[in-house]
């Protein structure tokens, strides 16, 4: 039983430190908080049980490795867009290929007014339960 | 990234005949897209709305822009950058010409629309890539109902809605045409809520949204909502969505140029 706790342990942990290094940070806590628990799980089976504990204190450093960057990433990173340049230029070919298009509109049509009353018109019904 | 945006134009989608009171030139309206990640909301992308002016030898239209485009630390997973336009006219809010260019990781799609209102047609342009990355144009005339609109004038449609005299439980249904398919939307008032904004504290119109014969929403009527300024700007704040992989949220950052 030790042993499992031991193994499950590393492996979420290593999980939670490789989220942690992605864009995903803020998910590392939740393996982070698992690993924590499985390593304190074995912690006691090992107390219990007069075994070695060099293994559990790796869960402990990789668990708390994972909580520094993802705390760090939390509070220091912020959002910032990227690259827009290749999106602007592209927005601009966007507007000159449409005022050419409009310029083909037949103007007549514009400010057309619709008798959509029948879509307008606000109607009182039941809320759902 | 698609369902994203396409829920929170869901969400902001409403018609009104009434005379445009609300939208004024060089507004912009700068969002966070969060979506849930494992209960926590993870800052995805940026969304923009803008208006400004657009001269023809004929006329002048409003150019509606929405933008999506992801943060610098997702571009490397998976890019986003979605360009949507309609060219209104700037008292009615009548669409004329509606683009929307999608580029979301390796997938890429461009549709056009062309109105034709005298006929109540719709001239339509797809671009796409096929199985081998070639691009490939279709082009076909798809029949629409006298008053329907492209997701991106609906947007700002809701914004000249008189809301002040709504009654909870009321519902308005309008139509959309969305990928050469027409669909109705239903949407419900439901009360007054004040909210913390980007703007400070302000009391809002609360809407919930639902769509008839379509399963991008999901949940009940309290998953899809849609917050609004009280006032005569009705500035979109706050915008919830539930689709089929999850669940997120559309909140107001910055707002300038507004007509009010």
């Amino acid at each position: 039983m030790r042993r499992v706790f031991i193994i499950l342990g590393i492996i979420v942990a290593v999980l939670a430190l490789i989220l942690s290094a992605t864009p995903l940070s803020q998910l590392a806590f939740v393996p982070a908080v698992i690993a924590l628990l499985l390593g304190f799980v074995a912690f006691y089976l090992s107390k219990q049980q007069q075994r070695p504990r060099k293994t559990i204190q790796l869960i402990f450093l990789l668990t708390l490795m994972s909580f520094i960057l993802s705390t760090y990433k939390t509070i220091f990173h912020t959002s910032e867009i990227g690259d827009l340049e290749e999106f602007e230029t592209k927005t601009e070919a966007s507007m000159e290929d449409s005022k050419d298009i409009l310029e083909d509109l037949d103007m007549e049509e514009l400010d057309v007014d619709y008798d959509d009353a029948a879509m307008d018109t606000l109607e009182v019904e039941e809320l759902p339960e | 990234m698609k369902h994203v945006f396409f829920s929170f134009a869901w969400l902001l989608c409403l018609t009104v005949s009434a005379q445009n009171t609300s939208i004024g030139l060089g507004e912009k309206l700068t969002y966070t897209a969060s979506y849930n990640m494992s209960g926590l909301m993870t800052d995805i992308a940026q969304v923009t709305m803008e208006t400004g002016q657009v001269k023809t030898s004929k006329a002048t239209l409003l150019h509606l822009k929405c933008t999506a485009a992801t943060y610098s630390k997702w571009d490397n997973f998976f890019k986003i950058r979605d360009l949507y336009e309609s060219f209104v006219s700037p008292t009615s809010l009548t669409p004329y010409l509606y683009k929307r260019d999608i580029n979301e990781g390796s997938y890429y799609k461009f549709m056009q629309y062309t109105y034709s209102h005298k006929s109540n047609t719709v001239n339509s342009l797809m671009r796409k890539k096929d199985g081998r990355g070639k691009i490939y144009d279709k082009t076909s005339t798809v029949k629409i109902q006298g008053g329907t609109k492209d997701i991106v004038s609906t947007i700002y449609h809701i914004r000249n809605l008189e809301l002040s005299k709504a009654l909870p439980g009321e519902v308005k249904s309008f139509r959309v045409i969305f990928d050469n398919k027409e669909m109705i939307i239903n949407v419900t008032y439901l009360s007054k809520e004040t909210l913390n904004t980007a703007l400070g504290k302000k009391e809002c119109y609360k809407l919930a949204l639902s769509l008839k014969n379509n399963s991008v929403l999901k949940g009940s009527i309290n998953d899809n909502l849609l917050y609004l300024t009280a006032d005569a700007n009705k500035i979109p704040v706050l915008a919830k969505f539930k689709i089929a992989v999850g669940n997120g949220e559309l909140k107001l950052t910055s707002a300038t140029g507004l007509k009010n």
